[in-house]
């Protein structure tokens, strides 16, 4: 199997999540890129595991997808809350504090 | 080092009790409330003055033909880096200690602070236990603890009870003496790191400086290093110019305490853990080290000359009189050392006595400017003369202490570094023209109505101003008791630098050679003592 | 592996040895359990009862393993996942000691703010979990879980000041940049494990010391540990990666930016031990030279900025930064010397702070945390100015506290590789933040300062209790440092398998 293309697959996937963290301004967009950026290291993951045929690989890919399920609920919620006070989810207008 | 522990000579840890008795008096001080007015005051004379006690102890008992360290104890401290508490007085720290010890219960019995009795008194004592500490160590860490420590209390007291730009003038002092200690806390750690042999690590100021394992180079690095927070401690131009800042904003206690102790952490330190630690650097660095003390000396006394506030004129006069103090310790003969030690007691002695005066000067006029101040003695005539004697005394008069100091060292030095020398001794003629001008004006001259209601000089002010007066005739008349005790101390050290440099002190400064037995179990070598007479 | 799936044998797990982290576990599941389950509504104190006896049962249990392990030396738990050595107990016992102060500090906090006790507490709780997890993980897979409790855990206690919008705007910041983070470190740990081919940080150990003996090491693995620096360099909040951190603090309650910078930080340090410097201790070349680096800015920044502000808890902040800076100076040496001087440090910081945002707490927000609102509160409070003071010059390394010792063992520890520059700069920095630390300090003993008409300042029993035990620990560790370095220098993580 051709590894590369996994793991260049996997660092494209991870770049386009950093870029969209970077760039994006709705948070709902943002957590999407979070998400992109956790499934390129699953890709990573999966593939190593199975280069060094080895199960870990999967396993751990299993308890970050279970995580990342976590930490969006508590994402959302969050993004929720500003979302009722603002009616607004842009992360450039979070900007009460600075210096 | 149980090497060390067994030439520990005092069966109770006397030195250790003049360290903790003011912290012991700050804590007790601190607990008790407010609400009791006078107190807090007595009780901090009570534990300063214990304190001066012990240190009165410390010099009577103290063998006079010994150079090496006395009642010295070593306790482990943090064995696992190799520190210990380890205490001892020589010729070199012994007048510094009797000074720090008296001159605190006079500046809390005699100087009222102007509100918060309580945390000025517990600051006082902290800042007494701490220049003990800083006097008295003999281990790099604790030296280094005592010696950055002080700056807490002294800082409070700046900007607790200072005049109106204290918060600037105490930040300023603070940072400044920081700043040299954060380079001189690098470099006693590289010392101990490379010094370190099969014994382990040890932070021992004796262990190190007989060790000398340094290479050439690394070891000039760290005097720099070691030299420059002493330096700003002084201090020397140009990294001054805390001082005056300082000085003039301070309480008038925080400026005595300032001049006659903290100051003398440098100059001290120079000769400790300069000296001593680094004998081939400061050989190699003295020519630079005499000259930044001799331009200390002429800029001290030119920017003196034009101050327009007293207290600032007083200020940079003492960065004169600290320059001659670098010009003999770094002579490396005995007399100038010895000289350069007294004269940091007669310094603290007539510094800390003029700025109580210029203090009472301004309690009266609410002003220190040497322009709205004229014909005060006609008013005074007493407070003109106890201010007379001060100044002559700082002048270097013949007969009072600040000649004994300034000859000696002039007289060291000259034989080593003679052009220096020569224009040093054109600063105390400056000194003259700087002190008496001011004295003239502010003194003599038209008295206004306003000049002509100054107060004279209450009883408990004069009460205050005596010991000053005495110590400086005293001083002036008959140095020898201190001498005798400062130079066998002093000539080991320059034995010791004459062991591992090249140097070799002249011969010729010798006037009155003869042999004293020598106890010290570090230098057992021939030393002389000087006789002066003038 | 495959053996291992074709007839699973569940591995041999040495309960004992996890007991800290049931005990912590199970006091977030007693209060949750309870006071949902009450018919009547439980009194706040239960939930701060339960979260400090759990802590200080963990603490106890703790030091009862330290002893064991002593006697009879380090092992691993649960197939060699678990690590129980000097290093996960010493960062069990901090923990379990910080969770108790920020319980006792948040008692009174969460009852002004009008926040939910019961959560606050079992977030706590579950957040320190996953800070001592991480700290005892020998497996990627386990500290990743470490992590992530830890910092969901952190996620919600950043919100729960969501009536105020800084408080919800720094949750917000938190959570995105702590996934952003938490997904390089995890980038890292994927490459990591493709180079070495196990998740066992024991075997990538042995592992990567036999590679370092080849000519050239691979490029993926140097990518790898690039990562895992950036990642934990986000959560210990060290410069560059740091800009997350003042804003958060700022806009959290007082006791969670405590927390944040205490535990925390502690448990990412932990991580980064661990993981990079322990297990990957062969590849010390690709490591060390950045996280000088890395240190040095941390202590620029941390200093430069910290004085330009006028907000104390940012002020707190940048200077938390700078403190990142100095542990990295023991971290970057790469000696046993150093990890300790770095563990040292970690733990006089975390009383340190841990009071300072006591205080903090005690002074409330108005907008903010102006710092001339601090003027003349020793005229008002005397002793809590006097503990401000003692935690402000402690953290400015003046001597006769355990600021100074913790910096000076750092800096020794440079000093003793012979990196000369970082222990100049870190010193002259220290000299800049000392500055602002003096600011504050002025401000407080102002003699001149109006506070006639200022509110009264109720300080509570609990933080009264944390604040001066705090100063007590950090004035005592001043003073007689050597149980202290003697403790962490048996911390040491020794990655052995089995028990």
């Amino acid at each position: 199997m051709l590894v590369n293309q996994f793991l260049l697959l996997g660092a494209f996937l991870f770049c386009t999540g950093v870029y969209g963290v970077l760039a994006r301004r709705n948070a709902v967009m943002v957590l999407m890129s979070i998400e992109l950026m956790l499934n390129a290291v699953n890709i990573n993951l999966l593939t190593f595991g199975y280069l060094h045929n080895a199960v870990s690989g999967q396993v751990f890919a299993l308890f970050i997808i279970a995580v990342a399920a976590a930490e969006v609920a508590v994402g959302l919620a969050i993004i929720l809350l500003i979302y009722r006070n603002r009616a607004s989810i842009n992360v450039d207008e979070l900007d009460l504090m600075r210096g | 080092m149980t090497m060390f522990a067994s030439s520990a000579t005092s069966s109770m840890p006397i030195l250790t009790w003049l360290i903790l008795l003011p912290a012991v008096g700050a804590a007790l001080i601190a607990i008790l409330p407010k609400s009791m007015p006078g107190l807090h005051r007595q009780l901090g004379v009570l534990f300063s003055g214990g304190a001066a006690g012990l240190s009165i102890y410390v010099a009577t008992q103290f063998d006079t033909h010994s150079s090496g360290f006395q009642f010295e104890t070593i306790q482990e401290w943090i064995p696992t880096l190799g520190i210990s508490w380890h205490v001892g007085v020589d010729g070199i720290s012994l007048w510094l200690v009797v000074l720090t010890g008296l001159i605190f219960p006079i500046v809390l019995a005699g100087i009222d602070p102007h509100g918060d009795e309580k945390s000025y008194t517990a600051w006082m004592l902290m800042l007494q236990a701490g220049s003990f500490g800083a006097f008295l160590a003999l281990d790099l860490f604790m030296f280094f603890v005592f010696f950055e420590i002080v700056l807490v209390p002294m800082y409070m007291l700046i900007s607790g009870w200072g005049y109106a730009d204290r918060k600037y003038a105490a930040t300023k002092f603070f940072l400044y003496t920081m700043f040299g200690s954060a380079l001189m806390l690098v470099a006693m750690l590289t010392l101990v790191s490379l010094s370190a042999g099969d014994g382990g690590l040890t932070f021992d100021l004796v262990a190190l400086a007989e060790r000398q394992a340094l290479g050439v180079n690394t070891a000039r690095w760290l005097f720099l290093a070691f030299a420059f927070a002493f330096a700003i401690k002084v201090p020397v131009a140009p990294i001054h110019t805390w001082l005056p800042d300082a000085h003039t904003q301070a309480p008038t206690g925080g400026s005595v305490i300032l001049a006659a102790v903290m100051l003398k952490l440098g100059t001290y330190g120079l000769l400790r853990f300069g000296l001593y630690l680094f004998p081939e650097a400061s050989v190699h660095f003295a020519p630079l080290l005499v000259t930044v003390g001799v331009i200390g000396i002429i800029y001290g006394a030119i920017v003196a000359t034009v101050q327009g506030d007293l207290k600032r004129l007083v200020a940079y006069s003492s960065v004169a009189h600290m320059g001659f103090i670098v010009l003999g310790t770094f002579a490396f003969t005995t007399q100038g050392i010895s000289g350069s030690v007294l004269q940091m007691v007669n310094h603290g002695v007539s510094t800390g006595a003029l700025f109580i005066l210029v203090g009472m000067l301004y309690e009266r006029r609410k002003t220190r400017a040497i322009d709205e101040l004229s014909g005060i003695q006609k008013a005074a005539p007493i407070f003109a003369a106890v201010f007379t004697v001060s100044m002559l005394s700082s002048v270097g008069l013949p007969g009072l202490n600040g000649f004994a100091g300034e000859f000696l060292i002039l007289i060291g030095s000259f034989e080593t570094r003679r052009w220096w020398t020569v224009v040093a001794a054109a600063g105390v003629i400056l000194a003259a023209l700087y002190l008496l001008w001011a004295y003239q004006r502010v003194f003599h001259g038209e008295p206004t109505d306003a000049d002509l209601e100054t107060p004279e000089m209450r009883g408990s002010e004069a009460l205050l101003m005596l010991p000053f007066i005495a110590a400086m005739v005293f001083l002036g008349v008959y140095p020898q008791p201190l001498l005798e005790r400062i130079e066998p101390s002093v000539d080991a050290l320059v034995t010791h630098l004459e062991e591992h440099t090249d140097y070799e002190r002249p011969e010729d400064v010798v006037i009155v050679p003869s042999d004293e037995p020598d106890s010290s179990d570090e230098h057992v070598d021939e030393s002389e003592s000087e006789e002066e007479d003038h | 592996m495959f053996a291992q799936l074709t007839q699973f044998e569940s591995p041999p797990v040495d309960f004992f040895s996890l007991t800290p982290l049931f005990i912590l576990v199970g006091g977030a599941v007693v209060i949750m359990l309870v006071t949902s389950l009450s018919p009547r509504p439980i009194p706040g104190w239960f939930s701060t009862a339960v979260s400090v006896a759990a802590s200080a049962g963990a603490a106890v249990v703790a030091m009862v393993l330290w002893n064991d392990v002593r006697e009879s030396g380090p092992y691993s738990t649960v197939s060699d996942a678990i690590g129980i050595d000097g290093f996960s107990l010493f960062f069990t016992v901090l923990v379990s000691l910080g969770v108790i102060a920020t319980a006792l500090v948040g008692d009174a906090y969460v009852r002004r703010e009008h926040i939910a006790a019961p959560e606050f507490h079992a977030l706590l709780l579950t957040a320190a979990t996953g800070a001592i997890v991480m700290a005892s993980a020998n497996d990627l897979v386990v500290m990743f879980i470490g992590l992530e409790s830890l910092s969901i855990g952190l996620y919600i206690l950043a919100a729960m000041q969501f009536r105020r919008p800084h408080g919800r705007e720094a949750a917000m910041k938190y959570f995105v940049l702590g996934a952003f983070s938490s997904a390089f470190l995890l980038y890292g740990i994927a490459l990591v494990y493709g180079t070495t081919g196990s998740t066992s940080l024991i075997v990538i150990r042995e592992r990567t010391s036999s590679l370092g003996a080849m000519v050239s090491p691979s490029e993926l693995l140097i990518v790898g540990i690039a990562l895992l620096l950036v990642g934990f360099a986000f959560k210990v909040a060290a410069a560059p990666f740091h800009f997350w951190a003042p804003d958060v603090y700022e806009g959290s309650g007082s006791p969670v930016s405590g927390f944040m910078a205490s535990v925390a930080k502690a448990a990412a340090f932990a991580g980064l031990l661990r993981v990079v410097v322990v297990a990957l201790g062969a590849n010390e070349g690709d490591w060390a030279v950045p996280l000088a680096v890395l240190s040095a800015i941390s202590i620029i920044v941390g200093a430069v900025m910290a004085i330009t502000q006028n907000d104390v808890k940012r002020m707190l902040a940048f200077s938390s930064v700078g403190h990142a800076g100095y542990i990295l100076v023991g971290v970057q040496a790469a000696t046993a010397e150093g990890m300790s001087s770095a563990l040292f440090y970690l733990f006089a910081y975390t009383f340190m702070v841990i009071g300072s945002f006591a205080v903090v707490s005690v002074i409330g927000w108005d907008n903010g945390h102006p710092i001339e609102r601090y003027e003349g509160l020793a005229k008002r409070r005397p002793w809590l100015a006097g503990a401000f003071t003692v935690f402000l010059l402690a953290q400015a390394g003046v001597p006769m506290t355990a600021g100074f010792v913790a910096k000076f063992l750092v800096i020794k520890s440079a000093v003793a590789e012979e990196i000369y520059w970082l222990a100049i700069l870190a010193m002259v920095a220290s000299v800049i933040t000392a500055f602002m630390y003096l600011r504050i300090v002025m401000a407080m003993w102002a003699r001149d300062a109006d506070v006639d008409d200022a509110p009264r300042l109720a300080v509570a029993p609990a933080t009264a209790f944390v604040v001066a035990a705090a100063v007590a620990i950090t004035l005592v560790y001043g003073i007689i440092p050597d149980s202290l370095i003697e403790f962490t220098r048996d911390a040491v993580p020794a990655l052995v398998a089995g028990n």
